[in-house]
């Protein structure tokens, strides 16, 4: 624990890590899935976090979901152990069909995180329009998901996670299924969204690219078990453009190496 | 309605007609006594005429009334019963096999038992009716919640809800379909069962009128009674359909 604390102050100086995995690891139904994972996300950070496929990334965002318990070693939020899921950690499922309520119009999604968090019914439609706005949904908030395109769905997701108010977002390869015109576009709106409420991120993904192209730092993991094999810090400038960001040199020079680690974890 | 939907409804109203005219035309040809089948003419006679009397009225409300309180009853238990075995892994294992022996139970069996705890009373009709239609509506409730998304209930524990909130914001709806579904086919059971608690118990109802009319060989009365019953279970199945098309909105979104 105490190397561990001296570890991170190392690399973030004397801020407190928001999520910190002290020595992580997590066996379910025998298998050891992640080995001593040791890792600190500063507040406001933008966390990418890629790796083969069965790498544990995304019981990594599990863990910070506190929707597992670590078999052994620590997830810490703010400092405190975490025990269950908060609402300060909000969570884009990549499967954002399972993930609404079909029942619900897109209004009703957005409220559902409204009502749980205890916000009276009479100022939830100006907040339910405001969220259906910022997130590009203006005039759908009638419409069952089940008549939204994919990425209309998954707006959605973002704007129920937004009402929450999270101090964390934890996206879990939000993107995965949709086309990558919509994707492009989804990209850049989370980073705007990002950067106007200061939330931390951690974002799982198989896309190299969109990991580079997203973070802060990149993080790739090794498989089985699941391990931190490379940490890339990305410097290039924000706003990040889709042309001109995907043409630098530095980025270039990331998905160079990042390329070579996973194929490298391959073999 | 698009013309040819008009033309298929144009046409089950023909064959409907034909079959009264095929009835009407046995009847007049006596082929059968008339002693023991009326024709239509007859048996339209009869239902005005009990209905002029606001004999048939307290036979049907009488009914209706059987009917209503044990399909609700059922209802209420069958979904509280449901909700809490569906939603508990552990439970289905353990009471399952329990089910499984008691469903396929023909509910005539435990008639007599009921009377035998309850008496020819009001109380034993509505046991025997509420039992009957208590297992369409558990079984399809258990089906329902354990039928819920898993990622629902990962979005309602992130977002801290309690557990009354996930119960009626989460698994209700989600299960809401299959209830509905289930409720319909009880709303069948119940009718039966009502009728047979009424002929066994000789409480008031359209099958103690069937009963009384068949014993005193008056058949235009007997049929009028078996018309009404007939059209109970039609209206009464046609009120639940568009309830269930009206709370299930969202499934018509979908398709």
């Amino acid at each position: 624990m105490a190397s561990a604390a001296k570890r991170l102050e190392a690399v973030y100086g004397t801020a407190t890590p928001q999520i910190a995995f002290d020595g992580v690891t997590l066996v379910l139904g025998g298998k050891t899935i992640i080995e001593n994972l040791s890792l600190g996300v500063r507040p406001g950070e933008f966390l990418c976090i890629v790796g083969a496929s069965g790498c544990g990334k995304t019981t990594a965002l599990r863990l910070a979901a506190g929707l597992y318990q670590p078999t052994s070693g620590k997830v810490n939020f703010d400092g405190q152990p975490m025990r269950e899921p908060r609402r300060e950690i909000a969570i884009v499922f990549q499967d954002y069909g399972k993930a609404l309520l079909p029942w619900r119009t897109a209004a009703g999604n957005v409220s559902l995180a409204l009502e749980a968090g205890g916000m009276p019914s009479a100022e939830r439609p100006a907040r339910i329009e405001e969220l259906l706005r910022t997130v590009g949904l203006p005039g759908h908030a009638g419409k069952y998901p089940s008549e939204m395109s994919g990425g209309m769905q998954q707006r959605l997701q973002i704007a129920r996670c937004l009402a929450q108010e999270p101090k964390t977002l934890l996206m879990d390869e939000p993107f995965g299924a949709l086309d990558a015109m919509t994707r492009q576009g989804l990209q850049d709106e989370v980073l705007s969204l990002v950067a106007a409420s200061g939330a931390t991120v951690i974002f799982v993904t198989h896309d190299l690219d969109e990991a580079i192209y997203l973070g802060d730092r990149v993080i790739g993991l090794l498989p089985h078990p699941g391990r931190i094999g490379i940490e890339l810090s990305v410097n290039l400038p924000r706003p990040r453009d889709q042309l001109s960001t995907r043409e630098h040199p530095e980025f270039l020079r990331l998905r160079r190496q990042l390329f070579d680690f996973i194929k490298a974890t391959e073999q | 309605m698009n013309r040819a939907a008009l033309l298929w409804r144009v046409a089950s109203f023909a064959v409907a007609a034909g079959f009264v005219a095929l009835w009407q035309l046995i009847a007049s040809l006596k082929l059968v006594s008339p002693v023991f089948l009326p024709g239509p003419d007859r048996a339209w006679a009869a239902l005005v005429r009990g209905f002029s009397s606001g004999d048939l009225w307290s036979k049907l409300a009488g009914t209706l009334e059987h009917m209503a309180y044990g399909w609700l009853a059922a209802s209420i238990a069958g979904i509280a019963i449901g909700a809490i075995i569906g939603s508990s892994r552990r439970m289905r294992t353990y009471v399952a096999p329990s089910l499984e022996f008691l469903r396929p139970l023909p509910v005539s069996a435990i008639i007599p038992v009921a009377i035998a705890m309850l008496g020819l009373t009001q109380a034993m009709a509505l046991f025997v009716i509420a039992f009957g239609a208590i297992w369409p509506i558990m079984l399809a409730t258990i089906h329902g919640f354990a039928a819920v998304e898993p990622r629902l209930y990962e979005v309602a524990r992130s977002l801290q809800m309690s557990r009354l909130a996930v119960i009626f914001k989460i698994a209700l709806p989600s299960a809401s379909p299959d209830i509905l579904a289930g409720m319909r086919l009880s709303l069948t059971v119940a009718l039966i069962l009502s009728v047979v608690c009424e002929i066994l118990a000789g409480l008031d109802g359209l099958g103690h009128w069937v009963l009384l009319s068949a014993r005193a060989f008056r058949s235009a009365d007997l049929f009028a009674g078996v018309i009404l019953l007939g059209l109970t279970g039609y209206v009464t199945s046609v009120a639940m359909s568009l309830a269930e098309h009206r709370l299930l909105a969202w499934q018509a979104a979908r398709r």
